[in-house]
């Protein structure tokens, strides 16, 4: 059966792309435009892998993030950031939520800056969902 | 009534990120939370003869914009804040009264907008529409300086110029919820000239000791709140007064209530917070008698 995967974006261009590439590549896509959204479909559908953005309006991917990561239910999902925020950014605000007394959080399973080409992005779905 | 989210409205000529950094005081008060909203005005990218819808532009505009909020967001979210961005076209005051729902925010900052002048004749500027129409509260923020270059923190020295209304309340409860972010408070009413002038010496002494002592009960209020806080009575035209004892006290910011009206009535009597928002050199802080 076909994995689902999730892609929290704002963007409607490359919610485009993205859904192009995991259709092309035989996943099925889900989409949510922003961060509460994208939470509320995690929970309804499960997804095997989410690709997550950062900035975007109500709920940024860096508080999606941590709240993912700390949710015994859903920490297990992989998660790939997809942004033109830095991967330095987005580790140091992590360890500033740490700080001020959440729980810590490992790493995504990987970060790609946009612009990201089809091949790499597919590439890096099929090695982390096999 | 605590300010967690800020709606931080620039359209990057007038509004740049040391006025937002300035305004990172507000985080002893509980601001946790910045949202950025850039409105792209219909007209930069509206059907033309010839050439149509100006897609291309639209792009480029929206990328710009894009490019901005990431650098400004990077280094709110390192600080560990909550950033999100909106990036729209069509009008702005339309826009931010919408984002402001969507994201239910607790101020709205903006830099003072103009129409152009035929325009601003008959309906007013789109500040004094903006405070017409939200019920959140409004920072229009001024760059204090000809250089453009931000002094210090506005929330520091407040001037709050109350005039015993419904709205004044509202100044009271929001300014005291901002304990820790603000050192110190003037406290101002100011008396008609006119309507003191229609009195008995004996009369206007009375009004002058009744107001006195209101001020003195609201800085008692505010004094058991630990602030620096101090009384001031003037007397005179309203928006000049406020203006005269906001340099005189060297306030960093004026902070004035609000009530809702219609254009009508804005045209015929324009309040005095819509008049300091179009005149004011400070930043002024609005709050509405509605808000929640």
């Amino acid at each position: 059966m076909a994995k689902k995967v999730l892609n929290v974006e704002d963007d409607p261009d490359i919610r485009t792309f993205v859904t192009t590439v995991l259709e092309e590549n035989g996943y099925i896509p889900i989409m949510a435009k922003d961060g509460e959204e994208g939470a509320k479909k995690v929970k309804e559908e499960k997804p095997d892998l989410i690709i997550l953005d950062i900035l975007m309006p109500r709920e940024s991917g860096i508080k999606m993030y941590h709240e993912l990561k700390t949710d015994p239910s859903l920490k297990g999902i992989p998660v790939v950031m997809l942004s033109a925020v830095s991967k330095r950014t987005f580790l140091r605000s992590q360890a500033a939520l740490t700080e001020f007394g959440d729980e810590t959080v490992p790493e995504p399973e990987a970060y790609l800056e946009k612009p990201v080409e089809a091949d790499d992005l597919a590439e890096i779905i099929r090695k982390i969902l096999g | 009534m605590k300010i967690t989210t800020m709606l931080f409205v620039s359209e990057f000529e007038e509004l740049w990120f040391d006025a937002l950094q300035s305004l990172m005081g507000l985080r002893k008060a509980g601001l946790d939370h910045v949202v950025f909203l850039h409105v792209i005005q219909r007209e930069k990218v509206a059907m033309r003869r010839g050439t149509g819808y100006l897609k291309q532009e639209e792009r480029k505009l929206r990328e710009i914009a894009d490019i901005r909020f990431i650098d400004w967001a990077e280094t709110l979210f390192e600080e560990g804040m909550e950033v999100g961005a909106h990036i729209t076209i069509g009008n702005v005051v339309p826009k931010i009264l919408s984002v402001a729902e969507i994201e239910n925010v607790d101020l709205i900052v903006t830099a003072r907008m103009r129409r152009g002048k035929l325009e601003e004749l008959f309906a007013g500027s789109k500040t004094s529409d903006l405070l017409r129409r939200t019920v959140k509260p409004v920072l229009i923020y001024n760059y204090m300086s000809q250089s453009g270059k931000v002094g210090e923190n506005p929330f520091e020295r407040l001037l709050l110029a109350l005039d015993w209304s419904e709205s004044s309340e509202k100044v009271l409860d929001f300014v005291l919820a901002l304990q820790g972010a603000v050192k110190r408070v003037e406290i101002m009413h100011v008396l008609s000239d006119k309507e003191i002038g229609k009195l008995s010496k004996m009369e206007a002494h009375k009004v002058e000791r009744e107001n006195k002592k209101r001020l003195d009960e609201v800085c008692d209020v505010f004094a058991k709140e630990r602030f620096d806080v101090r009384p001031h009575l003037y007397i005179g035209d309203t928006e000049h007064q406020i203006e005269r004892g906001a340099s005189e006290h060297r306030a960093t910011m004026i902070v004035v209530g609000t009530k809702r009206g219609s254009i009508w009535q804005e045209k015929w009597s324009r309040s005095v917070s819509r008049a300091l928002a179009d005149s004011s050199d400070l930043p002024l802080l609005v709050i509405p008698a509605e808000v929640k």
